[in-house]
């Protein structure tokens, strides 16, 4: 199942699925890279809220997917982690190591206004 | 006597097991954070069955006495096993570039969590959660 | 170790409103001894206990009416008769044959009534045993010349009279878990200052389950209340363990990878102290001194300012 990615001005909002297969993260992270260059956009939200499990494979994808999107010169925030998830990510040792975070699609949009200086928690 | 059990050779599988252990982990009355951690014990498990041991095979059962419920998780494999465990056990070792917390990681989500594993052989997985508000 | 004493349980669906599963029964029936011989005595008695049950039963309300507080219960002499006549259908099925899951559900059902009207344990045994001496009396003077048949019958009697009980004590043990965790989510108390702004001010003694608890009851208040900011204020708690400790460093984490800042205020010396001789490591946690600070730094956070200048309003973004 494709991840779908929606173009909205300069950004690009991914949905993740639940299920996703090795094969969908590999052409997740081609297909974004690719539009973040093909639209010039200057920030991705990578939405999480319908994952009710977030293990260490997804977790290595996202953060690939995050330092790939930074290099191609454009910001990226995770929003949408469920509670259950956070808690149980923390318990297995799992971090985002400096992917921003928002609470869901609208704090990462409002996020995205802002520059960063703030956020060096 | 119910065990449930379901084979493990790809991704799919990795999905329908974890399911599974939320389904029988409902049955037993777990919160749904304890549910979210038997879940994500599983796809670790799962996953290093897929990834090294091509194929295996995860079995659910209830477990425990009248005061103290559990879901009991074994998985089972044919595999290369493992041969140093303790190093396989420690945070971040791992042999596929991956994060190499799968195992120890598991081990931290479930109450019990014992490991046999022969090189040439398999490995198995046994890890117990038990249910709290009993 | 752990996994070779643990026995597979059967069937998990448990019966509804109660933590009890048909597994978990069929295995105390075992451990009471209680087999298809006695199912079988009970039912040669059907008759027996079918003719003495209303004089029973009136003995068994005479005895609950000389006492004051369980008076109180029948004062309506309607509900009286209604309870009554309960009380002979319950009797009854002592010795109807069949105690399979229908019956179990009814005796948990009965169970939970006693503690909705608020009937306590020692009570419901202090009533349970005036019936069995009743009951008792009665059987022995009608089976004279088969003092054995007495004696197995009663035995059988008493196996099911202690499933019973224990069915009762099931829905007791059940309202006392569902306190306990009422009392521990209040002690957990996650307040909303204004939107985006949590906070937290724990008073007494984190245990673990405690610990626990305020961590699953921040992050789902994040959550639902879109917290972008919560402030933990641990002025009121006297000691931190280190277990303690690591669990507020994951509240802290966890509620970073949902999108929200903790802030943890109120750290008295006496904790510091501790903390660093245990080597918790709260680099990567916000602390300010006071409860004070720490909503000014929140409020710094979430770009609202206090600014006396007449045109800005207060607290805008
Ligand atoms: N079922 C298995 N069969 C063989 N080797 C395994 C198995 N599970 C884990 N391992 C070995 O243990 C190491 C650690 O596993 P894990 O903690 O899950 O980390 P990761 O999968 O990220 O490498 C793996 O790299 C692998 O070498
Ligand atoms: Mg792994």
């Amino acid at each position: 199942m494709p991840v779908p990615i929606l173009k909205q001005g300069a950004l690009l909002i991914a949905t993740l699925q639940d299920a996703l297969t090795d094969k969908d993260w590999l052409d997740f992270q081609f297909e974004l890279t690719k539009l973040v260059g093909v639209h010039r956009s200057t920030g991705v939200i990578l939405d999480l809220t319908v994952l009710d499990v977030l293990d260490s494979f997804a977790t290595k994808s996202l953060r690939t997917i995050a330092e790939m999107v930074k290099l191609r010169g454009a910001r990226a925030i995770v929003v949408g982690i469920h509670p259950d998830v956070a808690f149980t990510m923390v318990q297995l040792g799992l971090t985002l190591h400096g992917i921003e975070t928002g609470l869901d699609l609208e704090d990462g949009i409002s996020l995205m206004k802002h520059p960063t200086e703030f956020r060096s928690h | 006597m119910q065990e449930i059990r379901i084979p493990i050779c790809s991704d799919t599988d990795i999905v329908a097991a974890r399911k599974l252990g939320r389904e029988m982990g409902t049955k037993l009355g777990f919160s749904s954070s304890e549910l979210t951690l038997i879940a994500t014990a599983i796809s670790e498990i799962a996953r290093n069955m897929v990834t090294y041991a091509h194929d295996g095979v995860i079995s659910f059962a209830a477990v425990g006495t009248t005061n103290k419920r559990g879901l009991l998780i074994v998985a089972e494999d044919k595999g290369p096993g493992i041969a140093d465990l303790s190093l396989a056990l420690q945070d971040g070792y791992s042999t596929s570039k991956s994060l190499g917390l799968g195992l120890p990681g598991a081990k931290r989500l479930m109450d019990e969590f014992e490991i046999d594993s022969k090189p040439g052989v398999g490995t198995v997985i046994k890890m117990i959660k038990w249910n709290r508000r009993q | 170790m752990v996994f070779k004493d643990t026995m597979h349980i059967g069937n998990l669906e448990q019966f509804e409103g109660t933590d009890v599963t048909p597994g978990e029964i069929s295995k105390r029936k075992d451990f009471l001894q209680f087999r298809d011989a006695d199912i079988e005595r009970l039912l040669e008695i059907r008759q027996f206990s079918q003719e003495h049950v209303e004089s029973i039963v009136e003995e068994f309300y005479h005895h609950l009416l000389s006492f004051p507080d369980t008076k109180e219960f029948f004062r309506d002499p309607r509900v009286l008769a209604r309870v009554k006549k309960a009380q002979i259908d319950y009797f009854n099925q002592l010795t109807a044959g069949n105690y399979s899951d229908d019956y179990v559900r009814g005796r948990l059902k009965i169970g939970r009534v006693h503690q909705n009207i608020g009937l306590s344990f020692d009570t419901y045994l202090g009533a349970y045993r005036r019936y069995l001496e009743s009951f008792f009396l009665r059987l022995f003077d009608a089976y004279r010349s088969e003092p054995e048949k007495a004696v197995n019958s009663f035995l059988s009697m008493l196996k099911l009279v202690f499933l019973d009980i224990s069915l009762a004590m099931d829905s007791y043990l059940r309202t006392i878990r569902l306190q306990t965790e009422a009392i521990r989510e209040l002690a957990t108390p996650v307040l909303q200052v204004r939107q985006g702004l949590l906070i937290s001010p724990i008073i007494g003694l984190i245990d673990t389950q405690r610990a626990r608890q305020l961590t699953e009851s921040i992050l789902r208040s994040i959550r639902e209340q879109r917290a972008k900011v919560v402030v933990i204020d641990i002025t009121g708690v006297p000691l931190v363990d280190s277990k303690v400790a690591n669990h507020l460093v994951q509240t802290v984490e966890a509620a970073r990878l949902m999108g929200a800042m903790v802030i943890l205020t109120g750290i008295s010396p006496e904790i510091a102290q501790t903390l660093v001789v245990l080597g918790v490591n709260l680099s990567t946690v916000r602390t300010v001194g006071d409860l004070q600070g720490g909503l000014e730094e929140a409020e710094r956070y979430l770009g609202y300012r206090l600014v006396k200048d007449d045109k800005a309003t207060p607290f805008q973004s």
